[in-house]
């Protein structure tokens, strides 16, 4: 019978699919994960002169200068006074700016007012002016701060990539503070001590962790704020309150707590504007009070999403000279929290940070003249246009003249109806240029030309901010939906090929038993289940609490695949007795209880898996046997380390030791085994003494250990293949000694040869893969590295037993197996969950390569293992049903033996993998999208990479294979021919 | 299926049948009631001593009322069998709720057991009480799942129904929600409760399908 499916076919559209795969997944990334090109350095003296065509001119090395002389030179060239001396910026942590300014135009709460009367009273006098500055999500601290001292408008790879909090290098207002001078004390959240290590003259840090703690957090702030205040030797004292925040997570807006909170906060506010404001300041010092609030919160005090209620957070000005002390403003503007940089450098004389996207506040300088208000949207336009450059290579640089728009003015931004979007902003700017310098040339006489170039400004301005912030946060559909259709569409691809292979195999099968009745092919509870099983977990990654405990629902369904295929193996079981009273056939009676106990080993070694591991994160406090072993002492790790590498040793040599032919190159192998597994007990004594394997000793032994390892499997698996005697070898058959049980049956095999180069070099690949896992893992997972091991090996002996369950499942399940397995051994869905220090070992010099490399060698340790497994798997699955007929040829060959096990976990994974896609772009306003969701696409993306390498060399072995067993075939029946016609002569 | 094991008794009329479900299905709530009432316990706040009395009630029903329906004569027998089968389907349970990742220590094993107890008095005492060793219905029953005849539906149904339903109730354990009853075995007691309660009205329902089916099949 011949395939439907030729093998060339059945390839390219695999291929077809994986490509397919591979450009959904890139064009979604790309469209999902916007990199937003920054600017490196930061803003200097360059910042003060206009923008040229080429960038180049602004990278000129600065000369050292002092900071005062710095300082001097800022003021000078920047043509703006008179400046603040000092800032002190309060930011008080969840604080919505509805609660001080009210929504939608009217006053807040007479609660709210009642609870704040200083501020309010602050605010209706004229004293401090308040705006609403929308954050962006996601509407976390961290991100937040950046934000609020650079002005940049953070894409997600910088959230995802900063999970501890790093240092902050990006130009950022603090860091130009440090650059003129300026003294900075913190007192607060300890996320800006981690920002901005040392430099902060004094600084005491609170922690955000006791979630539960509202007194205490802002008590340890508030305690140094009477000496502070007397003390004149800082210029920016930040003062960072956590307390509403806790109180907002405990519970909720409308918390009891709240507003004897706000009412401390106010208390906070009096302190300081009683002390600035008092006529005792000797030096004349203007300071500048600013009360800001990182993000808002939602009615149950959640933050992190995208709704009004999170974004709606407070800019406050206290001490500002104002024109019209008796106006009140009745409404308050919504400006942008990245409009905090650009007002606050203006305001304090240092230049804009290079990446800020904001605009600065032009209510704020009402107290400038007017050729200094212009003076300082001119340098705020310079530096966006230089970010604007960066962005847009071709700005500025036409040759297209914009001055015949200057007779258009007043037409607004009208006049610049052009197509391209470099034109556009070079003809908002050239306008707005052209206009000052015409207001420039008039002396600043005519108010209605200072007009007209404000509004030219600021129409500049406006639509640079925009773009630049659409850009930073949008998602671009059109990258977006043919990624998503791409990723559907090769999905449909694999599962219309699983399908075919599924309905010819079964097509098959009934060919060769005809006769006889065939129960195995209807539906059974174990195919159901599978299909269970992939909806379930595609219902539970829409979870976030589902995601972040993921190990437990791999524990739990490939359990229950395990205990329904027991149910499957109890039926035969009995069965079996029955029939044994009949035909009384023994051997096949006692391999029906071996059947049932290796599906209990499997069983068992999971659940000590799971044991061994405490993943995820609501459950970590609970006590796992890593961190008991870990408590209890080396010595227990140690031994335990030991005698899982004597296991995987002893299973390494002894997996030949049936066979006995070819008795020098099993040797070969055997004591390659040997030397490296004394190498690696060399190096655990080593780690024993000193702790770290850092030594160049070590790292020798070790690259040694690579080196065996590496020569081992490769050597191996090109040699087997032609030393294995081909078939009809009783000797052979001996050599499989995992499966004699049903080789029993078929001793005539026609395949034996091959079947039996397949099994030693899977089970090469196998025992090298474990003993390199032993050196590369941490110690604790030495133990979970042999239980995966016989996990795979008690599975492949009951599938080997058992001859009842459709490929397909087979192999699922051995997949499961193998994400189960990536779970306990203590992987997670969160990246801090990643072995950075044993990405390490045995490298000399640092390459970030080659430790990433190993990393992912490390993190996917169990799927990987599980994809060796497959080359052996090929072996011990009697093929022969599928090839009875004579005319076999390399695709029939290669198809019966790889098809399934390269087929099932692409589809597989190309199931999840869209999935995944999908949930992410649904959830993409969800509050957990950057703490869940993204780490968990992270790791789907690394998965897939996965699948790939693991399909690939099976394929390749599998070819190779089958090629060497097709080549020797054939020429051995050529030499028949050639004896049978000469004998007769 | 085979002759020998399907041949419906006396005893095992539909009516009969139903009220063993009754009385089986009202336990649960009554041994619920009174522990809450007269013992001031509840399954979130005390689990053992509720499930320790629940366990009480319906090993003790469950026992008595499927001992009528046996096959054989003895009636001891049958209750001897139905209480060597909770003795023993409590170990498969225990080790199967163990594999499937029941916590494991000195604070959880009286959880663990008066657990298994219960869900072996839901799914082996019935089967035990009626078949007693007759591997061949024990293998039609739960390897096979083929039933036949109004006992089979009795002992098969609800059995399997406990044990679906305490695998649905395990999801909710691992999730964050901070409820006191997502604590091991509360709500997998809840689902297999549920689940029995569920599997006793399919049950229910099948028999008097099936009883009026034979009753039309007996009249023509």
């Amino acid at each position: 019978m011949p395939y439907l499916l030729s093998c060339a076919k059945l390839s390219a559209w695999i291929a077809g699919a994986v490509l397919l795969q591979m450009i959904g997944l890139s064009l979604f990334v790309i469209g999902f994960f916007p990199v937003k090109p920054a600017l490196s350095g930061v803003s200097g003296p360059e910042s003060y002169r206009a923008p040229k065509c080429d960038s180049a001119e602004d990278r000129e090395e600065l000369p050292r200068i002092p900071p005062d002389q710095l300082r001097s030179s800022y003021r000078e060239m920047s043509g703006i006074s008179p400046f603040y001396d000092r800032l002190i910026l309060v930011v008080i942590d969840g604080l919505p700016a509805e609660f001080v300014l009210g929504k939608n135009n009217e006053s807040p709460t007479i609660s709210m007012v009642e609870a704040m009367p200083y501020t309010q009273a602050l605010l209706s006098n004229g004293k401090a002016t308040g705006f609403h500055a929308k954050a962006a999500p996601p509407t976390v601290t961290m991100p937040r701060l950046k934000a609020m001292v650079s002005g940049a408008i953070g894409g997600f790879l910088d959230v995802a990539f900063n999970f501890d909090t790093q240092a902050f290098l990006d130009d950022n207002l603090l860091g130009q503070f440090y650059r003129i001078g300026w003294k900075m004390v913190m007192l607060g959240d300890e996320t800006w001590i981690k920002l901005f290590p040392g430099l902060f003259m004094r600084q005491d840090g609170v922690s955000s962790f006791f979630v539960k703690d509202t007194i205490q957090v802002d008590y340890n702030v508030s305690r140094h704020l009477e000496a502070e205040l007397q003390s004149d030797d800082w210029n920016l004292l930040i003062l960072h309150y956590l307390g509403l925040d806790h109180v907002g997570h405990i519970g909720g807006r409308n918390s009891i707590l709240m507003l004897p909170k706000l009412k401390e906060m106010d208390d906070v506010v009096m302190r300081i504007h009683q002390s600035i404001s008092s006529p005792h300041d000797i030096h004349h010092r203007r300071t500048l009070l600013v009360i800001a609030s990182d993000h808002g919160m939602t009615e149950s005090g959640n933050h992190g999403g995208s709704s009004y209620e999170e974004t709606d957070s407070l800019a406050l000005f206290i001490g500002l000279e104002s024109k019209l002390p008796e106006y009140a403003p009745a409404t308050c503007k919504t400006v942008s929290q990245v409009d905090l940089a650009p007002t606050l450098a203006l305001l304090l004389g240092v230049p804009i940070s290079k990446n800020n996207a904001g605009i600065l506040i032009a209510e704020i300088f009402d107290f400038l003249s007017d050729s200094e208000l212009l003076r300082a949207l001119e340098l705020n336009s310079w530096q966006l246009l230089r970010l604007l450059q960066a962005q847009l290579p071709g700005l500025l640089c036409s040759n297209r003249d914009y001055r015949h728009l200057e007779y258009e003015r007043g037409l607004g931004s009208n006049a610049c109806k052009v197509s391209s979007i470099e034109d556009k902003f070079g003809c908002l700017f050239s306008k707005a240029t052209a206009l000052h310098d015409f207001w420039r040339s008039q002396e600043g006489q005519e108010s209605d030309e200072f007009k007209g170039t404000l509004v030219a400004y600021y129409d500049f301005l406006t639509n640079a901010s925009e773009w630049l912030s659409w850009r930073a946060t949008d998602k671009p559909l059109e990258f977006l939906v043919p990624g998503i259709i791409a990723l559907l569409v090769s999905c449909c691809m694999f599962l219309s090929i699983l399908f075919r292979l599924c309905k010819e195999a079964s097509l098959r099968r009934k060919h060769q038993h005809l006769d006889s009745v065939n129960p195995e092919m209807e539906w059974h509870l174990d195919d159901t289940f599978i299909i269970v099983l992939i909806l379930i977990l595609v219902i539970s990654m829409g979870s976030s609490s589902m995601v972040e405990e993921e190990q437990y629902i791999w524990h739990f369904m490939t359990s229950t695949l395990y205990f329904i295929f027991l149910r499957k193996s109890i039926q035969l079981l009995l069965t079996a007795e029955a029939k044994k009273l009949c035909n009384g056939n023994k051997g096949s009676q006692y391999s029906k209880y071996y059947q049932f106990c290796s599906i209990f080993v499997v069983l068992v070694c999971g659940r000590i898996l799971r044991g061994w591991h405490q993943g995820g994160v609501n459950w970590v406090h609970l006590l796992d046997i890593s961190t008991w072993l870990e408590k209890v002492g080396h010595h227990f790790i140690q031994s335990i380390k030991i005698s899982s590498m004597l296991f995987v040793v002893s299973f390494g040599i002894f997996g030949h030791c049936r066979s006995k032919s070819k008795g020098n190159f099993v040797l070969l192998i055997r004591g390659s085994f040997l030397a490296s597994g004394l190498l690696l007990l060399y190096i655990m004594k080593y780690q024993d003494h000193t702790l770290t394997s850092s030594g160049p000793s070590s790292t020798l032994i070790t690259q040694i250990v690579f080196l065996t390892l590496g020569v081992t499997v490769i050597v191996g698996a090109l040699a087997f293949p032609w030393i294995v005697p081909l078939s009809n070898d009783a000797s052979s058959a001996e050599q499989l000694s995992m499966i004699h049980c049903s080789i029993h049956q078929h001793i005539s095999h026609p395949f034996l040869g091959l079947r039996c180069s397949s099994y030693s070099v899977g089970w090469l690949c196998m025992t090298c893969w474990c003993l390199l896992q032993l050196l590369l893992q941490r110690p604790t997972n030495a133990m979970p590295m042999s239980l995966l091991l016989l996990q795979i090996l008690a599975s492949m002996l009951y599938f080997s037993l058992h001859g009842h369950h459709k490929e397909w499942v087979e192999v699922s399940a051995l997949y499961f197996l193998g994400l189960a397995g990536h779970f306990g051994l203590g992987n997670s869905n969160s990246i801090a969950t990643i072995d950075v220090a044993g990405a390490f070992t045995g490298i000399s010099s640092h390459s970030t390569f080659l430790s990433g490399i190993l990393m992912f060698i490390i993190t996917y340790a169990s799927p990987l293992l599980c994809f060796l497994s497959m080359t052996m798997y090929a072996s011990v699955k009697d093929g022969d049903a599928l090839l009875s007929g004579q005319d076999v040829n390399l695709g029939v060959l290669l198809q019966a033996m790889i098809a399934f096990p390269c087929v099932v976990p692409v589809s597989l994974n190309s199931i999840l993998l869209t999935m995944c896609t999908i949930i992410l772009l649904l959830m993409r306003n969800h509050l957990f999208i950057w703490s869940v969701f993204s780490p968990k696409y992270l790791y789907a993306c690394a998965a897939t990479v996965c699948v790939y390498i693991g399909v690939s060399t099976v394929a390749a072995t599998g070819i190779y294979l089958c090629s060497v067993y097709f080549f020797r075939t054939r020429k051995k029946i050529s030499s028949n021919q050639h004896t049978a016609t000469k004998n007769p002569n | 299926m085979g002759g020998a094991s399907a041949t419906p008794g006396p005893r095992s009329s539909v009516s009969a049948a139903i009220a063993v479900h009754a009385i089986c299905g009202l336990g649960l709530p009554l041994s619920n009631w009174i522990s809450r009432n007269f013992y001031a316990v509840n399954l979130v706040s005390d689990p053992v001593p509720t499930i320790r009395f629940a366990l009480a009630v319906e090993a003790s029903l469950a026992i008595l009322c499927y001992s009528f329906l046996r096959r054989d004569r003895n009636q001891c027998a049958a209750i001897g069998r139905g209480v060597v089968g909770l003795v023993a389907g409590a170990l498969v349970m225990a080790s199967g709720a163990i594999i499937l990742g029941a916590p494991v220590g000195m604070k959880y094993w009286a959880k663990t057991a008066y657990w298994s107890l219960l869900m072996s008095s839901f799914t082996v005492v019935p089967a035990a009480s009626v078949f007693g060793s007759s591997w061949e219905d024990w293998k039609r029953l739960f390897a096979d799942t083929k039933p036949s005849g109004i006992v089979d539906y009795m002992v098969c149904i609800p059995a399997h129904a406990a044990v679906i339903g305490a695998w649905i109730g395990a999801w909710p354990m691992p999730l964050d929600w901070e409820r006191p009853w997502q604590e091991w075995p509360i709500c997998v007691t809840y689902g297999a409760t549920a689940g029995y309660l569920i599997g006793l009205v399919v049950s229910a329902g099948f028999i008097l399908f099936c009883g009026r089916r034979e009753q039309h099949v007996k009249r023509e």
